[in-house]
């Protein structure tokens, strides 16, 4: 450089110094003339010079030179500059020299040095990372602050009172009062109760995902008790058809499915078990601490209980390739998905940018990630374990070795042939292995580290399945074949006689008493992470207490299951709670329902948050308290639309502060099953495998197949099955439209209800037809305009296809589509 | 109108966070549905109106293209036998792979099996001295309009995944795809089509099925859309069997007769507002989409050229003619997939394998670039030639090859780029690609910053984490876009 634009620099920054001396600070902002200083003179350098190495994802030396906050974080040899101190300042040492020298190759032309002293001794100057009112890169990286740890979310959950309201003719709880005082100040009123038909349908649709029948509405509304609505709850809360409902919001959470996903989606026979568990839970009101320690670590603490032992399928509804011949990389994906799953769903914290990184802008550090995953660190996936109590396995063992007694000779004798084709198959798979998984398979198990035995039991399930391929009728030749032949045939006889199979579920347990050691991937110094939960609520890992021996395990899981349910866990009861509060009022407390970190919105009601969730674990976690509680509230009894409502919609378009209720769009299995519930064609059949699509069984009882789904629900916005889901889409496409009037299912629907009517009323006139149309599909009778216009509709034409005509016309509309 | 490209999170189909959201958001499926008609004024006027969801919007940097063509052979289409020569395989023929490869992990544990050689006649073609092998001469005549990207590599070792990481940029589902991206970047410019289309020749082979043009996070109204010749193109366009015109014309009446009055009792509540409208929409793309799949109008000469009039040639060129169709309406993103279901994945038997389905492919392709070069929309529109792997020099059952994700080409045309070139290099054996390097991620920048999207300030904000099309990594390949 030279001299006059070297002057120029140093005059601008001696300027700058003087102008702005106290802004060494580093919370200070940088001036316009601070900002061209760096852009103009600093920048060129950094980039010239020090970005090669210090910049990317891997920065030599652990430093980042490309922002702000990389460059105050510091790196491997600390703190490199003290803003305004550059004679305290590695990087001013290191241009100069005077220790460490940088860049290495090169010593920096001297003006180049001298602009860096004084941009440093001016604080050091760097425009803001992220534009606008969002929030801001994290400074510190790889630690944690007090202001982090300040952060709402992270607080403990307070005991709050419901404010009084002076005048309060409106209120009937405390969560009433909670919403109203945030009304007030708005400028809002809440909307008024709405009607009574309106609230059948309102809840029911919400409670059990169909509609009320028209003589449930009739029974409602001449129901003139005053605790009509509150008896109304009780009934909804007391119904099997509750569980069938609710458990699809969680499925939609731990992206349920009853396939493996990739080339093949293998059909997994026996993934509805931890469905029905869903179901069976949420209908007992199972209390959320058990309920997630069930699904967390149920063969650690309950191993006997085949209910526990179902809920552990929770770590098994992942996909998974059935060829991938690249073993650790697979299971390495099953991890990383289990721990991404477990932070969203149970602590609503999307934590899968800290798999590569510590988190931007939370403080989720890149080792709390790993802290995570070392409590998953030593499952197995296990098939082989019966959902059955222990007296229903001992019984069973019994009966079995009895049979097995009587057909030992039989079997070892096909044994004897197939066995030698079986492990040639097996050998030439094995070789198929890449070389860091196919010498495992030679080892004997106790030679087998943990992860090395996770590792061949995850292979093995491809050597099983090839195994099983084997085609004897065509390898086996002569007298072999014909022996061979004959013995399976009396084998088959015997296979009659053989007691029938006890449940099997998809389950996981520890490979053993001892982890397989979780570092963190990529790391020059790889040290052992052990299992915690996120720094920011504790710098110390988890108490581990080993199980018993004969447990074979490593409590990893009992004790994350226990600090989840922990009663002083701040996230666990905040985040279910904001879940219930989204699923009835369209919207959490907290919207972003799965991420209460700093990207996600703050909650609109804190303080009746924290009044639910406290209120919450005081109630022993019972989750229908918690719908009680929401639906006994004046705020869900409002109307959702009306004149009278044009204030509030106008003040409050979002309707952040709830003065009203909002109409919304039926889910994808509310339509089906509506659908099928109005016309009378619903199949009531409960529990069990999956139904084809073409079922009339409830939706929640198809199949759910990631790669080929259903046309009605994937057109609305069911998930794939591929991430935890919180909040679906609601989405209004052409595509929609296209297969709700041209589609043969819906049609289909309209034929059953047509035919149903025409059945029933064969004698009736046209007018008490169109009637019955109303009440099956909306439970109301119609106007004397919507008789008179269906009457126009059907024309002097008397044929069932007018009538198939606007019961179509009717299950497209949007009354059908759509509930206060 | 042109509209700013989203750089953060909007919810245009989705759950409304807002009521503006709302009201904007409603309605829009293929094309972008202009509800503004529909709604107060007073609505619109926000301080910042968010985007119709698929508006045509302002690109980032200046594009070079308004459209893909995307030609994706399914299964992985051998480089050592259609672009990328290896003398160095004669001389290997039927002996190991020597030691000074590293060796790699392979779908089949082929690694120990003899190299094999390509039987294939090589030339130079064109102006550029580009090299093509016997299987493609048509495309051959194209050489000087193609950049041959030979260095290209993937983490998809099987198929699953391969195919799910050239589309959506990981080998695990969930993501949203290239075209669903674009589609949400850069929006329509037709409303009454599809933006992003879907043909294959296999209809509903094609591995992971619809999770390959799916939207992923995003809202569904970005997904690809399946695309069928004849008269009803996308499912239940057409009225059910046995409804007359007539018939179903009352039926609509009446529903938008119910729907508005429902709507009317409701104001404010646009989503139903939208609904009614999506009806409307769905019945124009009745009209429109029928007649873009038309081909009587197309003369004797472009159907010949396309090999509509041969057997073998006809099912994908009439899939490249449909493209070419579709472009020229302004759909933005075409997929068509070549032996859906796996089909180029020659474990044994390459030759009769990769014979045919070259057969099928060379003559449709080179009459694409053509028709779209004398009709002068190639410069507006990037084609992508490839697979989700390429193949290993070592054999297979003695006359097959395995997967190859360390080493593979693809080709670009169109889009301004210049062709009769290669662009990076495998190794000897066309084992693992050496010089220039790209990863899928920076093929999909490539492909982006080709329609003028920067990849790094296209963003989705999914669950506190703002997503990007190639998951925050790869970069553009200059030497692609401008050498």
């Amino acid at each position: 450089m030279d001299l006059p634009c070297c002057k120029y620099a140093l005059f601008l920054a001696t300027f700058l110094a003087t102008a702005a001396s106290s802004l060494a600070d580093d919370a200070a902002k940088p001036t316009p003339e601070q900002l061209q200083f760096f852009e103009a003179r600093v920048r060129p350098i950094l980039v010239a010079s020090c970005q090669k190495c210090h910049s990317g994802k891997e920065p030599k030396g652990d430093l980042s030179l490309d922002s702000r906050g990389g460059l105050l974080a510091g790196g491997e040899s600390g703190d490199v500059v003290v803003p305004g101190q550059p004679e305290k300042s590695l990087l001013v040492e290191a241009i100069n020299r005077t220790s460490i020298e940088m860049p290495p190759d090169k010593k920096l032309p001297d003006a180049d040095i001298a602009t860096l002293t004084e941009w440093v001794k001016l604080g050091a100057p760097w425009p803001e990372e992220s534009g606008g009112n969002g929030p801001t890169l994290r400074k510190s990286r790889g630690k944690i602050t007090d202001e982090d740890r300040s952060y709402w979310a992270f607080q403990p959950v307070k005991k709050t009172v419901a404010p009084e309201i002076e005048n309060d003719g409106w209120s009937r709880g405390s969560i009433d009062r909670f919403l109203l005082a945030k009304m007030i100040p708005e400028g809002l009123r809440p909307a008024a109760e709405a009607d009574k038909a309106t609230l059948i349908r309102r809840v029911t649709f919400d409670m059990l995902g169909l509609p009320p029948s028209p003589e449930e509405v009739a029974t409602f509304v001449n129901d003139s008790g005053p605790d009509a609505y509150e008896r109304l709850i009780d009934r909804l809360l007391a119904s099997p058809l509750y569980g069938e409902r609710w458990a699809r919001h969680w499925l939609d959470l731990v992206r349920y499915a009853e396939s493996d996903g990739y080339k093949q989606d293998g059909y997994r026979p026996s993934a509805w078990r931890y469905r029905d568990y869903i179901i069976r839970s949420l209908n007992a009101d199972k209390p959320y601490d058990r309920f997630v320690q069930e699904q967390i670590a149920g063969d650690e603490i309950a191993p006997e209980d085949p209910e526990a032992l179902i809920a552990t399928g929770y770590y098994r509804l992942g996909i998974y390739e059935y060829n991938q011949r690249d073993v650790r990389n697979q299971w390495n994906i099953i991890l990383n998905d289990i721990t991404d799953v477990t932070a969203d769903v149970f602590l609503g914290m999307g934590m899968s940018c800290a798999r590569c990184h510590d988190h931007k802008f939370d403080p989720i550090l890149q080792k709390d990630y790993y802290r995570l995953q070392a409590f998953f660190a030593p499952i197995i996936q296990r098939d082989d374990v019966p959902a059955a109590t222990p007296q229903a396995c001992s019984d069973y063992r019994e009966k079995m070795k009895t049979w097995e007694e009587k057909t030992a000779d039989l079997r070892r004798q096909i044994d004897e042939i197939e066995k030698p084709y079986v492990d040639a198959a097996a050998k030439a798979f094995i070789a198929k292995f890449p070389v860091d998984v196919e010498p495992l398979f030679s080892k004997s198990e106790s030679e087998r580290t943990p992860l090395e035995a996770q590792l061949v039991r995850l292979a093995g399930r491809q050597i099983i399945e090839e195994g099983g391929k084997v085609d004897f009728p065509k390898k086996l030749k002569g007298d072999e074949k014909t022996k061979w032949e004959g013995l399976k045939k009396q084998l088959a006889e015997q296979e009659k006689t053989k007691p029938l199979p006890l449940p099997e579920a998809m389950m996981v347990s520890d490979v053993g008493p001892v982890a397989s050691p979780v570092v963190i991937p990529g790391k020059r110094k790889a040290e052992e992470i052990a299992p915690g939960g996120p720094s920011v609520l504790d710098l110390n890992p988890l108490e581990i207490l080993q199980p018993s021996t004969s447990l074979n395990s490593t409590g990893r899981r009992t004790a994350l299951a226990q600090w989840l349910t922990r009663t002083d866990n701040p996230l666990t009861p905040r985040v279910m709670v904001n879940r219930i509060w989204q699923y009835h009022f369209g919207k959490g407390l907290v919207e972003s329902s799965s991420d209460f970190g700093r990207l996600g919105q703050p909650p609109s009601h804190p303080e009746l948050l924290d009044n639910l969730a406290a209120d919450f674990v005081e109630c022993g976690w019972s989750m229908k308290d918690v719908h009680r509680r929401l639906l006994s509230s004046a705020a869900y009894r409002q109307v959702s639309h009306g004149p009278a409502l044009d204030e509030s919609a106008t003040k409050d378009p979002g309707n952040k502060w709830l003065s009203r209720m909002t109409v919304r769009r039926l889910g994808a299995e509310q339509i089906r099953d509506a659908a099928l519930s109005a016309t009378g064609e619903l199949d009531g059949n409960s529990s069990g495998p999956g139904s084809d699509y073409a079922s009339s069984r409830r939706s929640v009882y198809l199949k759910v197949l990631r790669n080929k789904r259903d046309d009605l629900l994937d057109v609305f916005d069911v998930p794939d099955g591929s991430s935890s889901i919180p909040e679906r889409n609601v989405t209004t496409t052409p595509t929609q439209s296209l297969l709700m009037i041209n589609g043969p299912w819906m049609l289909a629907r309209a034929k059953a209800l047509a035919t149903g009517i025409e059945r029933e009323q064969s004698s009736a006139n046209k007018e008490k037809k169109i009637a019955a149309v109303y009440s099956n599909l909306f439970g109301r009778a119609p106007t004397g305009d919507e008789s008179a216009n269906a009457m126009k509709f059907l024309g002097n034409d008397n044929s069932k296809e007018r009538l198939i005509d606007l019961c179509h016309v009717l299950l497209n509309s949007n009354e059908f589509l759509y509930v206060d | 109108m042109l509209t700013e490209m989203p750089a953060t999170h909007h919810t245009p189909f989705g759950t409304p966070r807002s009521r503006r959201d709302m009201l904007l958001s409603a309605g829009a499926g293929f094309g972008g549905l202009v509800l503004a008609h529909l709604l107060p004024n007073s609505v619109l006027s926000g301080p910042t109106p968010n985007p119709q969801p698929l508006s045509s919007k302002t690109p980032h940097v200046l594009p070079r293209a308004k459209s893909i063509i995307f030609l994706f052979m399914e299964g992985g289409p051998s480089h050592l036998d259609t672009f990328d020569p290896k003398p160095l395989l004669k001389e290997l023929s039927g002996k190991p792979m020597p030691p000074t490869f590293k060796p790699v992990i392979l779908a089949m544990g082929e690694n120990n099996s003899p190299i094999m050689d390509s039987p294939r006649k090589w030339k130079q073609h064109g102006d550029g001295g580009l090299w093509v092998s016997d299987w493609l001469p048509h495309t051959a005549t194209c050489a000087d309009d193609l950049c041959v990207i030979r260095s290209c590599w993937t983490n998809g070792l099987n198929h699953s995944g391969g195919v799910c990481q050239m589309n959506t940029g990981s080998t695990i589902g969930g993501r949203p795809s290239l075209g669903a991206w674009v589609t949400y970047g850069l929006g329509t410019e037709n409303e009454n089509l599809p933006a992003f289309v879907v043909m294959e020749d296999n209809p509903g082979s094609v591995i992971n099925g619809p999770r390959n043009w799916s939207a992923g996070f995003m809202p569904a109204g970005y997904q690809g859309t399946p695309l069928a010749s004849g008269p009803e193109p996308i499912r239940f366009l057409a009225s059910p069997k046995g409804t007359t015109d007539g018939e179903q014309q009352l039926k609509l009446d009446l529903l938008k007769q119910l729907n508005q009055k429902h709507a009317a009792e409701r104001a404010g509540q646009s989503e139903l507002e939208a609904r009614i409208a999506s009806y409307e929409l769905a019945f124009r793309m009745q009209a429109e989409a029928p007649d873009a799949v038309d081909l009587k109008d197309e003369t004797a000469e472009t159907q010949a050229l396309y090999g509509l009039d041969q057997k073998e040639t006809q099912g994908f060129g009439r899939m490249c003619l449909l493209s070419r169709r579709l472009v020229e309406r302004g759909v933005r993103f075409v997929q068509l997939y070549s032996g859906a279901g796996s089909k180029w994945d020659a474990h044994s038997g390459i030759e009769k394998n990769h014979g045919g389905l070259c057969k099928a492919v060379d003559q449709p392709i080179a009459a694409l670039l053509k028709d779209l070069k004398r009709r002068g929309l190639l410069n507006d529109t990037l084609v992508i030639w490839g697979g989700e792997f390429g193949r290993t020099p070592m054999s297979e059952k003695g006359d097959g090859r395995d997967h190859n994700p360390y080493g593979f080409t693809m080709w670009v045309a169109g889009g301004g780029i210049r062709g009769g070139r290669t662009v990076g290099t495998t190794d000897d054996i066309g084992l693992h690609a050496v010089e220039d390097r790209l990863h899928v991620h920076d093929l999909h920048a490539t492909f982006l910053r080709v329609l003028g999207v920067d990849h790094m300030r296209l963003s989705y904000l999914n669950k506190g984490r703002p997503e990007r099309p190639t998951i925050n990594e790869g970069s553009p390949c200059e030497k692609v876009i401008s050498g």
